[in-house]
């Protein structure tokens, strides 16, 4: 049955607003920065936004400052008050609904940037330390800090103040940056002394080597530790004891105040957020995944950015970076509205049932629905796990269609080998195996005289039909290499060709034909030797029988 | 929809032994949706009997096809072309679906290929749930849109039964009970009376086989 295809290139209009949700710093700046380009911008804040960096700035403008920026900035629209609750659409042509000042709020967009912060968590517990006036987070003494009566009740009453870093998690530059200004802060006030009681001095960033320098030169006194040292909380009355490894002797000190670690977490947001933009959450609650194919300011769908605290433990500096990496996609996406894309995968609406398997598989959200299947050409990344998983054959990747690639299966069965070698299929993912098996031969590998590879653009796109058609064909052995496990650029291919292999398996075993006639295997492109190895030894394994 | 499930393929070829030209024939609707008897599946198949048969003198031969339903005699013979050809068809229809080919050409054994199963939902690609038995008396609107005849093991419809188990059946532990989900669902609703309403016995119509004419087109059968 032939497949009628779309149109495969088409013009598309894309929606030049952008959508920026946190109102903190790195929302801000992204604003301005999307604005100062042409771009309209959506910013939608919450009431707290922008709350964690106020004491950590330096060198830069302001929050306030930034604020009257972005709010002189014509083209700004701010949602203040507002949450994002449903987001539908593809890049281009986002259609987001926030709730904002409680009305719902519907807005067009042609690009999303999550622009989340991050948020303290307190430590004390770790320490077995109960909050109380001279018990306190690193957040409090902060704003103590940064009060006027704050600092009268510091400077005034000449304080000794303890800093706890380092003991109850290992903590980052960003952290440690909070302790030194802190540090700084109180050191300059007369008569005021900071002990500082720290595990490792976490400096690994522009400018914190001076600034510990500078407290240490204005008195500041560090005890570098490798354990805890001890804290007995009588009411109000503190006593640290410890032993020093300089002057080799057991200590006992007195503060006036505690201050205690925090860690810096994602914000609660992030995880909703993700939900309603369908975007992978990844380690502890950033918006991102661990992907070494992705930009650092990509997710996994097309056309939503994250930049900032919203994607791992980073400081001010990165985050502006992140904007302007992120303006540099924009650009790209978007451009001045208009583009020319050529469709990767294409739906035949005749064959296509609408079961929704494609909508669910997609790992790029980049399939929705109008009466059939739409593959939106702007969003589609060309994995093919679609075209691979739809029950009726109705999706066809253009450079890699169901034809092309069964005549190429049949090639590849036939080719001309050695007599008696075995025929072997290597089904192998452009990202990674491809380039590892090209190396191979570059290399002049032993590789078997039978062995065939065929290109695929990700192994998610093999689909079972391949395998099993392989060995119909008279391939004697078949192999589908994929990309490492959690390193699919398309997040779920090697996940989805995995499943088809053991899919595979339970088939072969039913028909009576050796397991071991199929392998799965996962590769980097680097692995020139690996793939060598993995093909020889089928090689071996068939010439046995 | 309908849901059904791949025949072990042992099955299958104890079905076909013997014949030498098999045309299997996929349904585009409920079983394509399930992934178990579109036209992936029908390749699929075919390929696995090519592959169990490359060790016979003499193999088979498959070919295929994929009708949009096979409950409707209109798709059923956009395939009369090819029937000819074969001397047995191996459908991966619905139990229905089956049956109408076996009715459309009835020269020629008709096989299944899959078992049908329920009616059911999607729960997730290759996940589904029964929901309906086709009983005949749709009790939904006054059960909270919870099914006592198919959630209920023992289908009833004035329940619980003494075996309703701190919200489990007794039939496992996993398994909730009907009427605990009807009512904490009509409480919820603020329709708890709905509860106290004893159902007849039901006329188990579906024991036998049904026709159904929707009332618009009584007089179109009639004319027939």
């Amino acid at each position: 049955m032939t497949t009628k295809q779309q149109n495969q290139v088409e013009k598309i209009h894309l929606e030049t607003t952008v959508a920026v949700i946190g109102g903190g710093y790195t929302g801000m700046a992204a604003a301005k920065t999307l604005a100062q380009n042409g771009y309209p911008v959506i910013l939608a804040r919450q009431e707290n936004d922008g709350a964690w960096h106020d004491t950590s700035l330096t060198g830069l403008d302001g929050l306030k400052t930034l604020e009257n920026q972005v709010a002189d900035n014509g083209p700004i629209d701010i949602l203040s008050q507002s949450t994002l609750i449903e987001a539908v659409g593809v890049p281009g042509d986002f259609t987001l609904t926030f709730m904002s000042e409680d009305r719902r709020v519907e807005k067009k967009a042609g690009a999303v940037v999550v622009a989340t912060d991050l948020s303290s968590s307190p430590l004390t517990f770790i320490y077995g330390l109960t909050p109380c006036a001279s018990v306190v987070s690193l957040s409090e003494l902060e704003s103590l800090l940064a009060s006027e009566t704050g600092q009268k009740e510091i400077g005034d009453k000449k304080k000794t103040i303890a800093f706890l870093v380092g003991f109850a998690h290992e903590g980052n530059p960003l952290l440690m940056q909070r302790v030194l200004e802190s540090v700084r802060k109180i050191v300059e006030m007369d008569g005021c002394t900071a002990y500082v009681y720290v595990n490792n001095l976490k400096v690994a960033e522009d400018g914190l080597e001076r600034l510990y320098k500078q407290g240490r030169d204005n008195g500041a006194i560090y005890f570098k530790l490798q354990t805890a040292p001890t804290v007995i909380q009588n009411n109000g009355d503190l006593r640290i004891t410890f032993y020093d490894p300089v002057i080799r002797n057991n200590i006992e000190l007195s503060p006036d105040i505690v201050v205690v670690e925090e860690s810096l977490v994602a914000d609660q947001q992030n995880i909703s957020l993700a939900e309603i933009l369908r975007i992978d959450l990844g380690p502890a609650g950033f918006l991102q995944k661990e992907n070494v194919h992705r930009l650092p300011v990509n997710t996994n769908r097309e056309g939503i950015f994250v930049v900032g605290g919203g994607r791992e433990i980073q400081g001010l500096s990165k985050s502006l970076a992140d904007v302007d990496n992120m303006l540099l996609q924009v650009r790209q996406l978007i451009g001045g509205g208009e583009k020319t894309v050529a469709a990767k995968a294409v739906v035949d609406r005749e064959k296509c049932t609408i079961c929704l398997t494609c909508y669910r598989c997609c790992p790029h959200a980049a399939i929705y629905w109008d009466d059939k299947a739409v593959i939106s050409p702007a969003a589609c990344q060309g994995c093919g796990i679609c075209a691979s998983e739809c029950p009726m054959d109705a999706i066809q990747l253009t450079d890699f269609t169901d034809t092309e690639m069964t005549s190429r299966i049949r090639e590849a069965a036939a080719a001309e080998t050695k007599a008696a070698a075995p025929k072997i299929i290597a089904f192998c993912c452009q990202n990674s195996a491809f380039e590892a098996g090209t190396a191979a031969g570059l290399f002049h590998y032993d590789l078997p005289a039978g062995l065939q590879i065929i290109k695929i653009p990700c192994a998610g796109k093999v689909d079972i039909n391949y395998i099993l058609n392989a060995l119909v064909e008279g391939a004697d052995g078949v192999i589908v290499m994929a990309c490492h496990t959690g390193n699919c650029k398309s997040e779920s291919g090697n996940t989805y060709a995995k499943w088809r292999i053991n899919d595979a398996y339970r088939k072969l075993e039913q028909i009576g034909i050796p397991k071991n006639r199929l392998e799965f295997a996962t590769l980097a492109s680097n692995m020139a030797s690996d793939f060598a190895r993995i093909v020889i030894d089928m090689e071996k394994r068939i010439s046995q029988k | 929809m309908i849901v059904a499930e791949r025949k072990p393929f042992d099955e299958i070829r104890q079905l076909i032994k013997g014949y030498k030209r098999v045309l299997t024939v996929g349904c585009g609707t409920c079983v394509a949706v399930c992934l178990a008897g579109g036209e992936k599946e029908v390749g699929v198949l075919n390929a696995e009997l090519k592959l169990s048969q490359k060790t016979e003198a003499e193999p088979a031969g498959f070919g295929e096809a994929t009708v949009q339903r096979q409950c409707d005699m209109e798709f059923l013979d956009e395939i009369q072309h090819m029937v000819g050809d074969y001397d047995a068809i191996l459908s991966m229809a619905c139990g229905a679906g089956i049956q109408f080919m076996a009715e459309r050409y009835p020269d020629i054994p008709v096989l299944p290929a899959v078992n049908t199963v329920f009616i059911g939902v999607n729960k997730d690609v290759g996940w589904y749930e029964e929901r309906c038995k086709a009983c005949g008396n749709c009790a939904l609107g006054v059960t909270g849109g919870i099914c006592p005849v198919t959630m209920c093991a023992k289908s009833l419809f004035n329940g619980p039964c003494g075996g309703t188990n701190q919200q489990s059946c007794e039939i496992n532990a996993d398994q909730p009970c009907a009427w605990h989900m009807i009512y904490t669902r009509l409480e919820r609703q603020g329709r708890l009376d709905n509860i106290l309403q004893i159902f007849p016995a039901n006329d188990w119509r579906n024991q036998k086989p049904q026709t159904l004419v929707q009332p618009g087109y009584e007089e179109r059968k009639a004319s027939e």
